[in-house]
């Protein structure tokens, strides 16, 4: 069987280049993962621990429904797979040690008797999970921690940088961290930050009764895990600079963009601006070389995938005959999307709704306009509609946290290329 | 410790003593310590007999004349509870995860897949997280009356409080770092009461002089 790798795609909204003239290019880079049926698909192992606050502040519905979701977790699991579940309030309790999930009744019963309780010590239950995950550590596995809160830290460590950077080292040492957040006043300004900084995921879970979906979207995106550790480095032409890469990501220590991992059957579209200096009628130019790196999730191996984007340049009539691809600006406005819930958020914590509503009236005249061809595939409307509530909740007092939790959340998932 | 425990199973052992002997071996060429002062690193005739009184750990299976006969699963037992204490599992979860395990699930709590047991990289890293001292605001720091103000504070940058984790419970020291200058740092134990009289301060004052000019004058030779 040949080694199945990602394959690469540049998409720009022409296919060919107008000639004579300096422009900026949107090109968007779509990496495609291979289907698991395209390899062994065989599922990776997995190393979990569960780390559940239950703190008073989860009482009720919300340890009711965590407890389902462990539960469902569990149930997931096959007998090769290790699982431990850690309970935090301002005390750690390793309720189950890590082990291989044979008994899942055993297990269960464990879980059936959490209950609310005090105040949150969130880093130390992180470090208690990480305890446990790395006290088996796998490295044929995913070994990830799944830390599950409504509230803020407020024992122990609380420094959100240094939690932040804690969990990027322990990703660093082979040990991912996923984050869970339950209503409207758990700290995103953390969670966020933490599961990006550690290979893992972040999700908002506005209603209780949805955790069982995000704990099944999580599992679902570690099993199909493809490849992690993914990089990607960008070589524009002689005269050709990047101007802006949408995704935001992070870069690394040589200057690459920290990717997420990769999963099977579901793409990564990446939108990069190029500033393009003139060329003459006819001529070729290669625009962009792209090496995208990664460690594959079944061979435990290094890999490089290289590309390059080639362009003609027409005249101006002869470019501007050519089909639109109307996904590319489609892309390209969700990502500007992103950007500007950013930057919604960074106006309402500064008590500027007026300035966070106007941002996003803008981004709803701009995304109609671009996405006029496509105006009524389903990701436009829901777009569309995501972006009408929230303008209109922050014309309403009850504008809070929660919106800022849908503007903090709705911006990373995009960037990540995620969807709940 | 799969290989440590290699041959031991189907062996029998006359006497708590014998029992708790091979363990301890088992245990010594692991390396494994206890965290807690509280909890002896290797159990002795004593320790187990007050675990089989507790139900941790199985009857024996036999007298041989006034002594009782053990075998491979009660080692594994016995093990499985340090184990689990070098985890700070209480001892009523240990009971309940002990008894409720067979030799295979013992086992495999025991010998434990991929790099189980091993101190690891990330496991090193997270040990160290939980002993060093970093910029934090803590409930229980907060609550914790500082020091008062010295001469000394006008110099160094704002005191950053130490992490006290869940953890301060379990015996390890909790120091707070003051940045002095930059390169030069002074460490304070969470216990340690810095009398605010004047004569106390010039002491302190005389002290931090003394080891820095010992410091200077050992880097000149």
């Amino acid at each position: 069987m040949l080694k199945a790798l990602p394959q690469i795609r540049f998409l720009m909204s022409r296919p060919e280049l107008v000639a004579d003239r300096d422009q900026n290019v949107t090109v968007l880079i779509r990496i495609t993962p291979p289907e698991a049926e395209s390899f062994s698909g065989k599922r990776p192992l997995l190393n979990l621990s569960l780390v559940l606050d239950r703190s008073g502040s989860m009482e009720g519905a919300k340890i009711q429904r965590a407890r389902e979701a462990a539960a469902y977790c569990i149930d997931q699991m096959t007998a090769a797979d290790r699982v431990s579940l850690v309970i935090f309030d301002d005390e750690i309790e390793v309720l189950v040690p890590s082990q291989f999930v044979e008994n899942r009744s055993f297990i269960k019963a464990h879980v059936e008797r959490i209950h609310a309780r005090n105040s949150t010590a969130l880093h130390s239950a992180w470090v208690q999970g990480g305890l446990e995950v790395s006290g088996h550590l796998n490295r044929d596995a995913i070994n990830r921690i799944i830390l599950v809160t409504d509230g803020l830290a407020n024992v122990g460590l609380t420094n959100t940088d240094e939690i932040v950077s804690q969990a990027a080292g322990l990703h660093e040492r082979g040990v991912s961290t996923s984050t869970i957040g339950i209503g409207d006043d758990f700290n995103e300004d953390l969670l966020i930050p933490m599961a990006r900084s550690a290979g893992g995921n972040s999700w908002h879970v506005e209603r209780t009764d949805d955790l069982q979906s995000i704990f099944a979207t999580e599992l679902q995106g570690l099993i199909a895990q493809f490849a992690h550790r993914v990089s990607l480095g960008l070589i524009p032409a002689d005269g050709v600079r990047v101007v802006d890469l949408l995704n935001d990501f992070e870069l690394t220590d040589t200057g690459r963009y920290k990717l997420p991992n990769l999963q099977s059957g579901t793409p990564l579209d990446i939108v990069v601006q190029l500033k393009v200096p003139a060329q003459t009628v006819g001529s070729r130019l290669r625009l962009l070389d792209l090496k995208l790196g990664f460690t594959g999730q079944e061979s435990g191996q290094t890999e490089v995938v290289k590309d390059f984007l080639e362009v003609a340049f027409r005249s101006e009539a002869d470019v501007l005959s050519l089909p639109i691809n109307a996904e590319v600006d489609r892309v390209n406005a969700m990502l500007m999307n992103a950007r500007a819930r950013k930057e919604a958020v960074r106006h309402m914590d500064h008590g500027d709704r007026l300035g966070a509503r106007r941002v996003l009236h803008e981004r709803i005249a701009a995304t109609r306009l671009a996405c006029a061809l496509e105006a009524s595939a389903p990701e436009v409307v829901e777009e569309l509609n995501s972006l009408g509530d929230l303008y209109s909740a922050l014309e309403s007092d009850r504008a809070g946290n929660s919106t800022r939790k849908r503007l903090a959340y709705g911006a990373f998932l995009r960037q990540q290329g995620k969807k709940k | 410790m799969k290989s440590s425990l290699e041959g031991a199973r189907g062996r029998r052992y006359i006497g708590v003593s014998e029992l708790a002997n091979q363990a301890t071996t088992v245990l010594a060429e692991q390396g494994t310590v206890q965290g807690k002062g509280t909890v002896s690193d290797f159990p002795d005739e004593r320790t187990v007999r007050y675990y089989l009184s507790e139900g941790l750990i199985s009857p024996a299976v036999e007298k041989q004349g006034t002594a009782s006969v053990f075998d491979y699963i009660h080692l594994l037992q016995l093990l499985a509870i340090k184990k689990l204490q070098s985890d700070h599992i209480p001892i009523r979860k240990i009971r309940e995860i002990v008894g409720g395990s067979n030799e295979r699930q013992l086992e495999r709590l025991l010998f434990t897949g991929g790099e189980a047991g091993e101190r690891n990289d990330a496991r090193r890293y997270l040990e160290s997280l939980l002993v060093r001292p970093s910029v934090s605001e803590s409930r229980t720091s907060a609550a914790r009356p500082r020091s008062p103000a010295s001469p000394t504070e006008a110099y160094m940058s704002p005191p950053r409080e130490a992490e006290v984790s869940a953890f301060a419970s379990e015996g390890i020291a909790k120091w707070e770092r003051v940045e002095v200058e930059p390169g030069l740092e002074m460490h304070i134990r969470s216990d340690y009461v810095l009398d605010s009289g004047q004569s106390s301060l010039s002491r302190i004052r005389n002290l931090i002089e003394k080891s820095l000019r010992l410091l200077i004058l050992n880097q000149k030779q």
